[in-house]
């Protein structure tokens, strides 16, 4: 569901450069102190008296000034504005870690700004939450973390013990839930639901290629003719999936159609809508071998592939869930994407058409009774 | 900076990464709530990973306090967690795809083992914790 930004990917390099960077100003600032320069002389004994902690802190901040920094190209007028703002900043707290004595509150402040200015940019829509912009938000939780922890008063008042103790839980969850929100409230064009990831294609169908798409619609009818009782599926080698209440519809697998690409003769599943009346065919599922791997499309954006991620899968009961914007599931529970598919309904399908990602909502109400389908 | 202070603040830092991944488990406990309405079989496992996100609360604020059997349990947690991760990477399902399902399931549980074993509080202070039932 969260991928990488075409224009933030260049941060991903700054940050490893900086890294790279990193180790070789401090060797530069070792040996300036050893000529005894002052400024390098100060930093370095800032340097060498800082806890780990401290050390960790600043070198996170540094991280996420650099990656703020890279993202400036990529985005124009007020927030291209306010990543130079916080990238300058985030560089001149870590230096301060070990220059001044007053950093600490400052870069609590700044971190805090940051993550809830964040927050408001995806919820309202101006920046799509994407995985650069995530794991800078987990780095900067970590590093606030540890800012906070960096001071440990002793006797202080139980409100302000209480809020020591709850601040960064309560502020990870809100930045967890207020990154799903805007994800789900603000889906880019490539993502059909929540979970399904389009495959890219070009906007206007050609006339090739709507014959092609009609021409595969009308093949995969011919070839499912023979399927219409289940029966005779599970003859063929189908096997029913599991059954989840969840789920209005049941999809036979087989396995040995596993390496067919797009073959009509050989979908890898068929899909029964479970109705009032018992199992009534609706389509086909093709599947491609590996995830990834985007199948052919003939229809162009008529018969668009997609994939399903971010998916919490639980085998104990056959159950999905979503996963959280940070790639966590619950415990039992383990985090899969789907080899790209593409579905064929040789019923109406309404207003979705026959290539769909899903059964359209009013025919799935149609034959399965169920206001949820 | 003293031997003792440096130990420390590799604790803390655990602590706070600790910390923060018993905040994820428990938004993804929390979130698995609403599939629990049709599927009943999160409606557990829900439940299951609130528990463990309130345990790891727990064992991050015992950690601080030297307790040894929160050092342990963390470090059993942490490697049970790294090797599910790392098996379910192996298989072709795509579990870790990008940088924050590496930062989040590997990197993290990884840093908080290595720092708990170079923070062990075994090698700065020989003294079992008032709770340690050893």
């Amino acid at each position: 569901m969260y991928d990488i930004a075409t224009d933030h990917a260049p941060a991903l390099s700054a940050a490893i450069l900086l890294l790279a960077f990193s180790l070789v100003f401090v060797r530069l600032l070792r040996f300036l102190a050893g000529r005894e320069a002052d400024w390098a002389v100060r930093l370095m004994e800032g340097f060498n008296a800082a806890s780990p902690m401290a050390k960790l802190a600043a070198g996170l901040m540094l991280v996420s000034g650099a990656v703020h920094l890279a993202l400036v190209p990529g985005h124009e007028g007020i927030t291209g504005f306010l990543f130079i703002i916080d990238g300058l900043g985030f560089i001149a707290l870590a230096l301060g870690a070990f220059t001044t004595t007053w950093w600490r509150r400052p870069a609590a402040l700044w971190l805090s700004g940051t993550i809830v200015a964040y927050l408001v940019w995806v919820i309202a829509g101006w920046e799509a939450p994407d995985q650069v912009g995530i794991a800078c938000k987990l780095i900067e939780l970590v590093a606030l973390g540890l800012v906070m922890r960096l001071k440990n008063p002793a006797g202080t008042a139980w409100p302000r013990r209480l809020w020591r103790a709850t601040a960064f839980p309560l502020l990870v969850s809100l930045t967890t839930i207020g990154i799903w929100i805007g994800g789900l409230v603000h889906p880019d064009a490539l993502h059909a639901h929540a979970g399904a990831v389009l495959q890219p294609v070009a906007s206007v169908a050609t006339p090739e290629e709507r014959v092609a798409a009609a021409r595969l619609l009308a093949d995969t009818k011919a070839s499912l003719a023979r399927y219409q009782d289940p029966a005779a599926a599970v003859a063929a080698g189908y096997k029913p999936g599991p059954v989840s209440d969840a789920d209005p519809l049941l999809h036979f697998q087989n396995q040995a159609n596993s390496r067919a690409v797009l073959d009509p003769d050989r979908p890898q599943a068929l899909v029964y809508a479970r109705t009032p009346v018992g199992l009534k065919l609706v389509g086909a599922m093709y599947q491609m071998p590996r995830v990834g791997q985007w199948g052919p499309d003939p229809g162009g954006p008529l018969t668009q592939w997609h994939q399903h991620e971010g998916i919490c899968f639980s085998p104990l009961g056959f159950e999905f869930s979503f996963e959280t914007p940070f790639w966590t599931c619950p415990v039992g529970s383990g985090s899969i994407t789907t080899p790209p598919m593409l579905h064929v309904w040789i019923i109406d399908n309404g207003k979705s058409g026959p290539f769909a990602a899903e059964l359209d909502k009013a025919a799935g109400r149609e034959l399965t009774g169920r206001s949820g389908s | 900076m003293n031997q003792i202070s440096a130990i420390q603040s590799r604790i803390e830092i655990a602590a706070v990464l600790v910390t923060l991944q018993a905040s994820l488990s428990l938004t993804a406990g929390l979130s698995a709530i609403p599939f629990g309405i049709v599927e009943p079989g999160f409606r557990v496992l829900s439940v299951l990973t609130i528990l463990i996100a309130v345990m790891m609360f727990w064992l991050a604020r015992n950690l601080r306090r030297r307790r040894r059997w929160a050092w342990r349990w963390l470090v059993s947690v942490e490697v049970v967690s790294l090797t599910i991760t790392v098996v379910l990477t192996l298989l072709p399902i795509g579990t870790i795809r990008g940088p924050v399902p590496v930062l989040v399931n590997l990197v993290i549980p990884w840093a908080v083992l290595v720092l708990l074993a170079s923070g062990s509080s075994r090698s700065a202070d020989p003294r079992p914790g008032p709770a340690d039932p050893a």
